[in-house]
């Protein structure tokens, strides 16, 4: 950095002594400002701002260490200008005093020319180094401004604005390094994730900010909890130094299904909280965080629960857990507990929570970064499917016929998502793209039904026992990774039918089949709709206008129906079915038929 | 942080005391660089014994510390874990990436 001249106050009551002194800073290229009593310092310092000050101690009116006082009064805290003291006292106690009324340095009279010079170029230097830290530090507190007003737009989103979750964020700096998304996919299923990068502030952010967008962009095509994980951990493993990662939880929780699915990877323990204000399930960290495996080291395994009773999932950085109160003592997963409370209204304990933290916390800044979110699990009886209305669209002429085939053997069907990836497809047709959340219910239970009964031959029922969700997930899990031969066809036509636009899904697998008839009787009758087996096959039948089975039962075409095809003159328009709840599809409560599809 | 490191045979003992933090970034890193230079030294035990508080910068350190060794084919290991410093490294799951030693 350049030297700037400086403005220099010399205030001394003694005419030779200011010439003199005036002499010396000319000639070192600085600028004199002269005063020449106690009171008059203090006006022309504080007209003229000096960068230095030279003060005689002796002058009339007021003595130089009452103005030095006065000085320091009015710069308080806010700058520091350097004060040598010029006086003929020369005891030990008088320099004492001046240090102590905040003189920075004394020299004793007569000043010698080369000590003043050095005086000067001394702190020359030293207010140089300091214009430099300040310059710096108004650098980093605006791009500490502008990297939170960037941040706060790239991780807002739609989910966080969702009634179903609540969340707080309190930053130890200027802005928070936890980041929360959150966000629903297809199904009845919201997804969330809370990341605690390393460290915190800017860098701490930019180290999680990668993970968003793949987060939201897998999320919304319905890939499963365990491939977003896999997947965050590549990302990051790829751009982060090694001695950086990211403590991750991931969540869905599945309203229909009612369960809560959980990966955790450096995080505390995630816990659903039960209305009675018990601590139902906690799912403790089990994986290593983000950005630290690489990929054939990383687990994506997750943990699931079922839950029969209305509760909410609660996730935290370790912020909250060791949130220190005025003693030191931290908050702890019992302190989380206690100011959460009971009762049934979710916002009141939440808002106790956001409180009692605050109130824990006792007005001093936190340490670390401090982040919670809950999400609710409500509990209905013969749960009421919600679709998202499509909308209406309006278009007109001919359906355009449109047919897309796949088959996957055994090899495939172990480490490929099908069902985002068709989605993937599916999503790109005009017609088909309104329906995406309708569509992805079809194909994943089609799909899944085909996978896990037809080619795994998992028996569904285990899922009714209690705890038996685990064992039919890891049973899963084994027959799928140990599958070497079996194949899932999987065709979609869009076509002309009638009066409708309609989309029909067929989906055989090569497995031995299934005693449909049967089956589907059972699930008409209410008994059958609680089981979980049966759940899928009436929802399917209800977004659908048909579904048939064939064959042994391992053939199965859905017909969908997307739209009414305008009349012949062209001037209605072509009016899109808005899925609606439970039997929608023009037949009432949709049909089942017996005979070949396909 | 106090650090006191020993060398006997093929393995090197670093014994940490006090508050393993991001202050201790420099001391750490130059215990160690010493020890992975030194010949022979095959194995690298950290002993938190006295070790009364741990952050996430301090694992990333221990991180730095694997990777380092791992290049030059040495092993690490971590020993005298209890209380908080173990339940940090038990959340964070270093168990999987560390011998962990009683």
């Amino acid at each position: 950095m350049q030297d700037r001249p400086l403005k220099i106050l010399i205030a001394d009551d003694t005419p030779t002594n200011i010439k003199q002194m005036e002499v010396v800073v000319r000639r070192l290229g600085h600028e004199p400002v002269v005063a020449t009593d106690g009171l008059q310092a203090i006006a022309v310092y504080e007209r003229e701002a000096p960068d230095m000050v030279f003060m005689d101690i002796n002058m009339p009116r007021l003595d130089g260490i009452s103005a030095v006082r006065r000085i320091r009064e009015i710069d308080a805290g806010s700058k520091w200008t350097p004060i040598v003291f010029v006086s003929a006292l020369d005891g030990i106690e008088d320099i004492v005093k001046g240090i102590e009324a905040g003189g920075d340095d004394y020299i004793v009279k007569p000043a010698s020319l080369s000590m003043l010079r050095a005086r000067i170029n001394g702190y020359s230097r030293l207010l140089r180094l300091q214009r430099e830290l300040e310059i710096r530090r108004e650098q980093s507190e605006e791009q500490a401004q502008l990297g939170a007003h960037v941040m706060d737009r790239l991780t807002d989103a739609e989910g966080l604005r969702d009634p179903i979750q609540q969340h707080f964020n309190i930053p130890a700096e200027t802005f928070s390094g936890d980041l929360l998304c959150a966000a629903r996919a297809p199904g009845d299923v919201f997804s969330v994730m809370l990341a605690d990068a390393t460290g915190h502030g800017l860098p701490a952010a930019l180290t999680a900010l990668p993970l968003t967008q793949a987060f939201y962009s897998m999320t919304a095509k319905g890939f499963p909890l365990s491939s977003i994980a896999e997947e965050l951990n590549r990302k990051l493993k790829a751009i982060l130094p090694p001695d950086r990662f990211v403590a991750a939880t991931l969540a869905s929780v599945d309203v229909r299904n009612q369960t809560v699915e959980v990966w955790n990877g450096g995080n505390p323990a995630a816990l659903f909280v039960t209305q009675e204000g018990m601590v139902a399930m906690r799912w403790i960290s089990r994986h290593p965080p983000l950005g630290i495996l690489t990929d054939g080291q990383f687990s994506g395994a997750t943990d699931t629960a079922v839950f029969n009773e209305p509760g909410e999932l609660l996730l935290c950085s370790d912020g909250l857990i060791e949130a220190e109160n005025h003693d030191g003592t931290w908050l702890n997963e019992e302190g989380v507990m206690r100011l959460l409370g009971q009762g049934t209204e979710r916002r009141l304990r939440f808002d106790n929570l956001r409180r009692g933290v605050d109130g824990h916390l006792g007005g001093r800044p936190a340490r670390d970064d401090i982040s919670c979110m809950m999400v609710a699990l409500p509990v209905e009886r013969r749960r009421k499917h919600r679709v998202a209305s499509p909308g209406i669209v309006e278009h007109k002429g001919e359906v355009q016929a449109w047919r897309m085939e796949l088959s996957y053997g055994a090899g495939e069907l172990r480490y490929i998502d099908v069902v985002p990836a068709v989605l993937g497809f599916l999503t790109q047709v005009n017609i088909l793209r309104n329906h995406q959340g309708t569509l992805f219910l079809i194909v994943s239970e089609l799909f899944s039904n085909a996978l896990d009964y037809g080619l795994l031959g998992l028996d569904s029922s285990t899922k009714d026992w209690i705890g038996g969700f685990d064992i039919y997930m890891q049973q899963r899990a084994e027959r799928l990774s140990a599958l070497r031969s079996g194949r899932i066809d999987l065709a979609f036509e869009v076509h002309q039918q009638g009066r409708h636009a309609v989309l029909d899904i067929c989906v055989s697998d090569t497995g031995p089949g299934f005693a449909y008839r049967g089956v589907l009787a059972d699930s008409e009758r209410d008994e059958g709709l609680q089981r979980p087996q049966w759940r899928g096959i009436p929802l399917v039948k209800s977004l659908c206008s048909e579904l048939v089975y064939s064959g042994s039962g391992n053939k199965v075409r859905a017909r969908y129906i997307l739209s009414e095809i305008a009349a012949a003159d062209g001037t209605e328009p072509l009016k899109e079915v808005v899925a609606a709840p439970w039997g929608n599809q023009g037949s009432g409560d949709g049909m089942i038929l017996f005979e070949d599809p396909c | 942080m106090q650090i006191s490191s020993n060398v006997s045979g093929g393995k090197a003992n670093l014994g940490l005391s006090g508050r393993f933090d991001f202050h201790s970034h420099r001391e750490f890193r130059s215990a160690y660089e010493k020890l992975l230079e030194t010949d022979g030294v095959r194995e690298v035990e950290i002993d938190f014994g006295g070790v009364d508080y741990l952050d996430s910068s301090a694992l990333g350190m221990l991180l730095l510390l694997r990777e380092k060794a791992e290049s030059t084919g040495k092993t690490v290991s971590l020993s005298g874990l209890k209380g908080t410093v173990k339940q940090v490294l038990d959340i964070a799951n270093f168990g999987k990436l560390f011998a962990i030693k009683g």
